[in-house]
């Protein structure tokens, strides 16, 4: 019984410590967010825009990841995917955006990851035929400097998806070129990339 | 066949058969002399009446021949008569002797005689029918009396061996009458010898057995009496002992009754104690009533505060419902900002100002996001928290109902103390009562013990008496078997 009371006492205590932290806190962080809300419309566009690159951070087969969000046009979640008979096991089957049937492509299988549980997001690249790359989960939307990134030299005859590197919360993703996965998946389906629509271009 | 008999018995059964053979000696005796008596009588009565009727016989005969002459000398009719008169006397005493007789030699040796007495009176009746025919006197040689003498002599012979024949029955009669009067007088003698001897016999064996039988009961009795008084001794040994006990009892007895006065005074203080006990016992009882009524408000209380804890988890886990549907805004909200921000990057200078808008829209979304985690996190703390208040206060009660169980249980044990103390109440009161009539049991005790002292110094006393009579027994018993004639002591 003595156990139980001091268990209960404990907690009540705990209670208190949390109510009255989360107090100040609550008012600190209100205050702040009210600032950095207000800031970010006072500064000017254009710096805003060129010292700073958008990343998707996300995860695929259980690995960090970063994308570039301008080699995107769309992120989706929970989107029904058919499945496909075939031979290639990182092609999950397909799925409809906007009238259009596009082949969904599992990014973790295309990394080399063996294929862990349904991926639940979609990401649709930029360029044609349209594509989606599945992966797993999304750690969220980050805006980072641009030297923040280790590039790499694309030409440098490297073939594979990955393309440099990012540090985010003190931890390195590799960043996912999504015009090299496009030609992988390409590769694997027996495709051959067009002239105007290089790695390069896309990137610039 | 006389063993385990009294010895009066033995001495009746003794004089029993002496008196026995007495009275058969004197019987047999009286016997033996009525049967000589009878014997004589009949000698005597043969001699008398056949032998004396047989000879009359004979004068009635000399009579009748004398008659018979003087009829033949006168003639006379008067002496006819006198002769036929002389017959008729003479037949009559015939009849009598044979009345008389019993030989069968005799009564032949009579008959004879009655045949030479007709053949007698025939010839006498010839000779007096030719007198009668003569003249008064006569010379009697003119008669022809041839055959009288003859006849005459026949019948005085026939008489005279009658007689002869009685003379001799009478001296047979005599001598068998002598012959058993002898063997009369031996056979008195035998059973007289017979009777001495049964006496002499009894004597010897009452003698014996009173010096056997007698002589040993003497013995006993004196070995008897050595112990008795070795056991009076004892006794007043045992007396003495007894005395000085019962001194001693009489002592303890004595503490005994101081002992008992102080138990009943301490048994009055119980009592008073007890008394004092049952009164704050009823005192207590109000308390444990007010102490109950206060574990059941507790109990109430502690159940309400349950139901508002549960209530309170029901209320945390709605709103973990709520928190989860702003999650999800918040999420799509990023999606959305997200997107805006793509397609704003392809959509020139006003892309890049909606950019901005849409940097805010999906930062706020992320906070929104943190924060409702942060809310999540909260509630799990409050549902952890309220499950543990819930499990302390559901112990809690289980605690107040054990405590309630134990108080009841205390609550019944004070009442069962509280009614035992009444009953110690009472039973002190009884001991109280029971020492009292202890003391006075003690009392009548010590006097019953002085009583007690007492007699046992009258039963050594009388111990001592007891074996001085014993010796004196033992003297007797010895002076008894002298007596006796066993000659032991």
């Amino acid at each position: 019984m003595t156990t139980s009371q001091d268990r209960a006492r404990a907690m009540t205590t705990s209670l208190d410590r949390t109510a009255v932290t989360t107090d100040a806190d609550v008012v600190t962080r209100m205050a702040r967010l009210r600032h950095e809300f207000d800031h970010s419309f006072a500064e000017p566009v254009r710096r805003h825009d060129e010292e700073h690159v958008e990343l998707l951070a996300i995860r695929a087969g259980g690995h960090p990841y970063a994308l570039r969000l301008a080699q995107t046009q769309g992120l989706h979640p929970d989107r029904p995917v058919t499945p496909l008979p075939g031979s290639v096991p990182s092609l999950l089957g397909l799925a409809g955006f906007a009238g259009t049937v596009v082949p969904v492509y599992d990014l973790a299988a295309l990394l080399g990851h063996p294929v862990a549980g349904r991926p639940r997001w979609l990401v649709l690249p930029l360029g044609t035929p349209p594509l989606g790359l599945a992966f797993h989960e999304l750690d969220g939307h980050v805006r980072v400097a641009a030297d923040a990134i280790v590039a790499e030299d694309a030409a440098a005859g490297r073939r594979g998806c990955l393309r440099g590197m990012v540090g985010l919360d003190g931890l390195a993703r590799p960043l996912v070129d999504v015009p090299a996965t496009r030609a992988v998946v390409h590769a694997l389906a027996g495709h051959t990339i067009e002239a105007g629509h290089t790695t390069e271009e896309v990137a610039r | 066949m006389m063993a385990g008999r009294t010895f009066g018995a033995k001495l009746a059964a003794g004089f029993g058969l002496t008196l026995a053979l007495t009275l058969i000696m004197t019987a047999t005796s009286v016997l033996a002399l009525r049967y000589v008596l009878v014997t004589k009588d009949k000698v005597i009565r043969i001699a008398s009446t056949s032998l004396v009727e047989a000879q009359t016989l004979n004068a009635l005969m000399e009579r009748r021949i004398a008659d018979y002459r003087s009829y033949l000398l006168s003639g006379s009719p008067e002496a006819r008569t006198n002769v036929d008169r002389d017959r008729a006397n003479f037949l009559q005493q015939i009849n009598r002797v044979r009345a008389a007789l019993e030989d069968p030699a005799a009564i032949k040796l009579l008959d004879a005689v009655t045949a030479a007495e007709a053949t007698h009176a025939k010839v006498i009746d010839d000779v007096m029918a030719q007198r009668a025919k003569l003249p008064r006197t006569i010379d009697v040689r003119e008669l022809n009396t041839e055959g009288v003498r003859q006849s005459r002599e026949t019948i005085q012979n026939a008489i005279v061996n009658l007689v002869t024949r009685l003379k001799k029955v009478v001296d047979d009669t005599r001598e068998e009458s002598s012959t058993r009067a002898m063997w009369s007088i031996i056979l008195i003698i035998g059973i007289g010898a017979l009777l001495i001897a049964g006496s002499a016999g009894v004597a010897w064996r009452l003698s014996r057995d009173l010096r056997r039988e007698v002589g040993a009961a003497v013995g006993h009795i004196q070995s008897s009496s050595a112990e008795l008084e070795a056991a009076a001794a004892q006794q007043a040994s045992g007396g003495r002992d007894q005395s000085s006990a019962m001194n001693e009892i009489t002592t303890t007895i004595s503490e005994l009754l101081i002992t008992s006065r102080q138990i009943a005074e301490s048994a009055q203080r119980v009592s008073k104690v007890a008394e004092d006990t049952a009164e704050a016992a009823r005192n207590g009882d109000a308390t444990i009533d007010e102490t109950r009524a206060s574990i059941n408000a507790i109990r109430a209380q502690v159940d309400q505060i349950v139901q508002h804890m549960l209530a309170l988890g029901e209320k945390s886990q709605q709103i973990g419902v709520v928190v989860d549907l702003v999650s999800e805004l918040a999420e799509q909200t990023n999606i959305l900002a997200i997107n805006a921000t793509i397609e704003a990057s392809g959509a020139g200078e006003w892309g890049r100002r909606f950019a901005v808008v849409a940097e805010e829209i999906r930062k706020l979304a992320d906070r929104t996001a943190g924060s409702a985690k942060e809310i999540r996190a909260l509630i799990e703390d409050v549902r952890g928290a309220v499950n543990t208040t819930v499990m302390a206060t559901e112990i809690g009660a289980k605690a107040v109902d054990t405590g309630s169980r134990q108080f009841d249980d205390a609550t019944s044990s004070f009442r069962r103390i509280a009614q035992l103390v009444a009953t110690t109440s009472d039973a002190t009161r009884e001991i109280e009562l029971s020492t009292k009539q202890q003391t006075t049991a003690v009392e009548q005790v010590s006097s019953a013990a002085s009583d007690t002292a007492r007699a046992s110094r009258e039963t050594e006393a009388s111990a001592v008496q007891t074996k001085q009579t014993a010796a004196q027994l033992s003297t007797l018993s010895g002076d008894l078997l002298d007596l006796v004639g066993t000659g032991r002591h």
